[in-house]
């Protein structure tokens, strides 16, 4: 039970993909302007990363091993673009703003690194804990950079506005957004910052 | 077994084909959402570059503001072919002229809208909003702040269609006929310009027009 658990809870924190393995950088960089891409795209990899984890892991004894790579990415490609599909049909303008990015989860390390190192050891239902604890991870990553970035950058969160439009300079105030935050070295500097944090939280360190 | 060629073959085989066919048969179904919806994003573009797209419209809203206000004309290319552009309000009194305008970028075909206002010289607004450029570089080139830009740029000058031209960077001296640059979209911007000229220069006849008819006006 404490191994379950462990499975499900270890990539939110101490084994983040992200801030522990840094993996995944990229899209985190890109989606992270706005907190409603970033959360369709965490929901995107919650999607493929459980359902490549338990594939795989079902599969896992009849996948003849000298091929198991490119299996696992047809495994991976498809839920991809299964869900890249689903969004132009019913998102249409969050799949407009993730552009490619949503197709970039098939070179995502998290999905591929997963489905090696776990799904194709393990019993399906600990795969399926393990994709949901790392996309979890990787997604509140991503929430919480793109709240910085959202906040800072534009002064609203979800596309609602919370600092006050009269503290802006166009209606007499002194506030002006920090342009920095919409560009990617703003994501940069974000996600360093909380790399620190949690690393000083946890006592990890570079061997 | 396992290990065997021909497991190894049928099983990637099986593996492609099941793929393959769930795939189809999800965009099969999905596939008139998506085009309703690239439609509906198509009108919404048309309506942003004569600046009537506010937020709080609805999708029907786009609908019926597109159908009341928008006609859609054709015009013969001069190669034996047609060219659809649309008029902006009333056929007697038009508000503007939307043009379509596209061309090869850098990853993609690149497909936007020029509006003019009735004096098919000025310009009121540009859209671009189907395109594969890289995004934070070329893809750029969609977002509100840079097509502001071309907001009342004038096309001709002196009589002569010279297009507007986007520069390499900032521009050095304001003028009428170019606007400041994208860093790191040299190469997208670059094939705007020539897309952009290219196409209005297909449009010549029917800009044109205007200035004789209100040449004799006057």
């Amino acid at each position: 039970m404490k191994k379950t658990l462990d499975t499900f809870a270890g990539p939110l924190s101490r084994s983040n993909p992200i801030t522990t393995q840094v993996l995944g950088i990229c899209s985190a960089l890109a989606v992270t302007v706005k907190m409603d891409t970033a959360l369709v795209m965490s929901g995107a990899l919650v999607f493929v990363l459980v359902g490549s984890n338990v594939i795989v892991s079902a599969l896992r004894e009849v996948i003849p091993s000298r091929v198991r790579i490119i299996v696992m990415l047809t495994i991976i490609a498809t839920l991809v673009i299964f869900i890249d599909e689903l969004l132009k049909a019913y998102l249409y303008d969050i799949s407009k703003q993730l552009s490619i990015f949503v197709g970039l989860i098939i070179t995502n390390c998290i999905v591929l690194g997963r489905a090696e190192a776990f799904a194709l050891k393990n019993t399906v239902w600990e795969s399926s804990l393990d994709g949901l604890g790392n996309a979890m991870g990787y997604g509140l990553i991503l929430l919480l950079v793109s709240a910085a970035r959202e906040l800072f950058g534009s002064g609203s969160l979800f596309g609602f506005q919370i600092i006050p439009d009269f503290l802006y300079v166009e209606h007499g105030g002194w506030y002006v957004n920090n342009g920095l935050m919409l560009l990617a070295p703003g994501a940069f500097i974000i996600l360093g910052l909380l790399i620190w944090l949690q690393r000083t939280i946890n006592g990890y360190t570079e061997e | 077994m396992r290990s065997s060629n021909s497991y190894t073959y049928f099983f990637v085989i099986a593996m492609a084909i099941i793929s393959a066919l769930m795939l189809s048969v999800m965009k099969i179904n999905l596939q008139e959402r998506q085009e309703f919806n690239k439609a509906l994003d198509t009108r919404k573009n048309v309506l942003k570059t004569v600046g009537a797209l506010s937020p709080e419209m609805s999708d029907s809203d786009v609908e019926e503001f597109y159908m009341s206000k928008f006609t859609k004309q054709v015009f013969p290319d001069g190669k034996g072919g047609e060219r659809e552009y649309y008029t902006f309000g009333l056929a007697e009194r038009p508000e503007g002229y939307v043009f379509p305008v596209s061309g090869k970028g850098v990853w993609s075909t690149i497909n936007g809208f020029i509006a003019l206002e009735p004096d098919k010289n000025t310009i009121k607004g540009i859209s671009f909003y189907d395109h594969g450029e890289t995004p934070g570089l070329g893809g750029e080139i969609e977002k509100d702040f840079f097509s502001r830009r071309f907001v009342g740029k004038k096309i001709f000058k002196d009589g002569e269609l010279v297009s507007v031209t986007i520069a390499k960077s900032k521009l050095l001296e304001q003028s009428e006929h170019a606007v400041d640059g994208l860093s790191g979209a040299s190469l997208t911007t670059g094939s705007i310009n020539r897309f952009l000229r290219d196409d209005l220069t297909e449009y010549l006849p029917l800009l044109r027009e205007s200035d004789e008819e209100e040449a004799l006006l006057r």
